[in-house]
């Protein structure tokens, strides 16, 4: 037996909630970015410093919670990742007291093959006019505790349900790709050793502006500046997006850059996400949206880049097997 | 759940001119670190920095920091006067792997401003003197005027054989001029037993090259204290990282072999 809710009640559902929460319905078709911005904003300020009193505030957390509904299985990988990147090895306060003080509710448009393992409630579809709950904590089950999830109906007693069907995820050739994140590691490392050509026509293509990783649902690149009030009686530290692609991003005081140019801040980005996130983490730092590529002003195609990449190291490891 | 982004208060005891772009700021605070290790110290309204401990080790009622006046936050820094606060987070990072020191010779290589993390190790080497063999510091400064240590020479050439160079001499200096690869004869170790220590700015490439590989000391006991730039200091932000390392947890203090084919 499982909960039930009708796909014409979510805006009920959304405006029961929003009685208790604040309540966010994030909608991928609506916007360009991720919803990593509602844990690890774009701009937030971490502590307040006023200066006469010498008084320091750490960032209060806003008294509702949050209640973020709409994450797809996709998003909700990527979630996951940034949880993990953000409380090992040292915990990020900031992300996870947000993290703490919100409530996430995913909704699958595909039948649900993995283990779901973050969020709090999974709606997952079983027909085109309903979803199935899936609660995943206490929360989530209090959740589906309202009167719009309906209980099924028991066996043999199925005249008037309508059935579950089975949506199969669309296949997706960067998804599939990135799945294999031990040979994404290699070839990516590979590729740059033996100084492919790929790596010097990206550096003629990308503007080097940041956009696929300000998109990007698990970059997490940061800098940290202190902002002074306009009458100077008070400053705050604030935390900002950054990207490893931008010019300035490994130039220390005195002028010394240690990327210097786009081909090796392309590449970084690369080997964060497929080499040093598969040392540290064990997989790809991607789950394959497919955002940067779409939101790419030069439009680098990712998934044709990864590619490209993986067969040039095949081509060449089945090469030295074979002269072996 | 700790927030470890918040820094304590710390109250400066003193203030030196060690040369004209370079102060030595004394903190009123015990600190418990090793020697190759960093803190973020920083000045509400201006942000925060990373500094290589430059004390003892064993000094209990403070420890020092050298900043040269290069950036936002160290120029501020250079405003402030005695009994100011600023605030302090650390000590991050590995430190020099001292006990793998024990008994080995050991040169200590620093250019300029990487002097810090190398002279908390000489006061720790001090310290304990008779656990190790012959020790060498080889330091060049642009100037003799941009020699940071010159009130510490007299005290550590007890211990330590120290030979400065400068790239431009000026009238009266005694010392050597040039490159440090000069200096190699004057350095007697035994390399299959020897340790080498270095910091400082981006030649240190090329003291690897001249000095310590024609010593013979190998890549794998050769210890560089690496600098970047730094935010977080928790291995997230991401500003610190070379190759799969992080500056700010691997870090700073890497074998030479672990860093020398990284681009970055």
């Amino acid at each position: 037996m499982f909960l039930i809710l009708e796909k014409s009640n979510i805006p009920e559902l959304l405006e029961e909630l929003s009685k208790k929460y604040s309540v966010v319905h994030y909608r991928k078709d609506k916007t360009a970015l991720s919803a990593k911005g509602y844990f690890l904003a774009p701009r937030e300020n971490l502590f307040s410093f006023a200066f006469k009193r010498k008084k320091l505030s750490v960032s209060p957390k806003s008294k509702r919670k949050l209640l973020l509904f709409g994450l797809d299985p996709v998003d909700l990988e990527a979630l996951d990742q940034l949880d993990e990147i953000m409380t090992r090895p040292k915990e990020d306060y900031f992300y996870l007291q947000r993290r703490k003080n919100s409530v996430v509710v995913g909704l699958s448009e595909c039948s649900i093959v993995h283990p779901v393992t973050v969020g709090d409630l999974v709606l997952e579809k079983i027909n085109k006019n309903q979803y199935r709950a899936i609660p995943l904590t206490k929360i989530g089950r209090a959740i589906t505790g309202s009167r719009l999830f309906k209980k099924d109906l028991p066996a043999g007693r199925q005249g008037n349900n309508p059935g579950i069907s089975n949506y199969p995820e669309e296949k997706d050739a960067l998804r599939e790709l990135v799945k294999n994140s031990e040979l994404l590691s290699e070839a990516v490392s590979w590729s740059w050793r033996k100084k492919r050509p790929i790596w010097d026509e990206l550096e003629k293509i990308c503007l080097g502006c940041g956009i696929c990783t300000y998109v990007c649902p698990i970059c997490h690149c940061f800098s940290v500046e202190d902002d002074i009030k306009l009458d100077g009686s008070e400053c705050s530290r604030c935390r900002s997006w950054d990207a490893c692609t931008l010019n300035n991003f490994a130039k220390v005081a005195g002028g010394k850059n240690f990327r210097p140019n786009i081909k090796y801040r392309y590449y970084n980005w690369f080997y964060h996400k497929f080499v040093r996130a598969y040392k540290e983490y064990g997989k790809s730092q991607c789950v394959g949206c497919g955002r940067c590529q779409k939101y790419c002003p030069a439009h680098i195609d990712i998934e044709k880049v990864l590619s490209e990449i993986v067969k040039d190291y095949q081509n060449e490891k089945s090469l030295s097997a074979g002269n072996g | 759940m700790k927030n470890l982004y918040q820094p304590e208060t710390v109250k400066i005891e003193k203030i030196e001119a060690l040369s004209p772009g370079v102060k030595l700021l004394r903190l009123k605070k015990r600190l418990n670190f090793v020697p190759g290790q960093f803190v973020l110290a920083g000045l509400w309204g201006w942000g925060e920095a990373p500094f290589g401990v430059a004390s003892s080790p064993y000094q209990k009622r403070h420890f020092d920091l050298m900043v040269r006046k290069v950036g936002t936050v160290s120029a501020a820094l250079h405003s402030l006067e005695r009994g100011d606060k600023i605030t302090i987070r650390g000590p991050y990072g590995n430190g020099f792997p001292l006990d793998s020191f024990k008994g080995k010779d050991a040169v200590m290589i620093s250019g300029g401003c990487g002097i810090p993390p190398i002279a908390s190790l000489i006061e720790y080497f001090i310290k304990n003197r008779k656990k190790f063999g012959r020790l060498y510091l080889l330091y060049g400064a642009a100037t003799p005027d941009e020699i940071l240590i010159k009130n510490k020479i007299n005290e550590w050439q007890k211990a330590v054989k120290i030979l400065l160079t400068v790239d431009r001499p000026t009238p009266g200096w005694k010392g050597h001029s040039g490159l440090v690869t000069e200096l190699i004869k004057e350095i007697e170790i035994n390399p299959s037993d020897a340790v080498a220590a270095m910091c400082g700015p981006g030649p240190m490439t090329a003291a690897v090259e001249k000095i310590l590989k024609p010593l013979g000391i190998p890549d794998r006991r050769i210890f560089v204290n690496e600098e970047r730039k730094m935010h977080c200091g928790l291995g997230k932000c991401q500003h610190c990282t070379t190759g799969d390392k992080y500056v700010c947890l691997d870090g700073p203090v890497f074998n030479y072999d672990q860093i020398d084919k990284n681009t970055d």
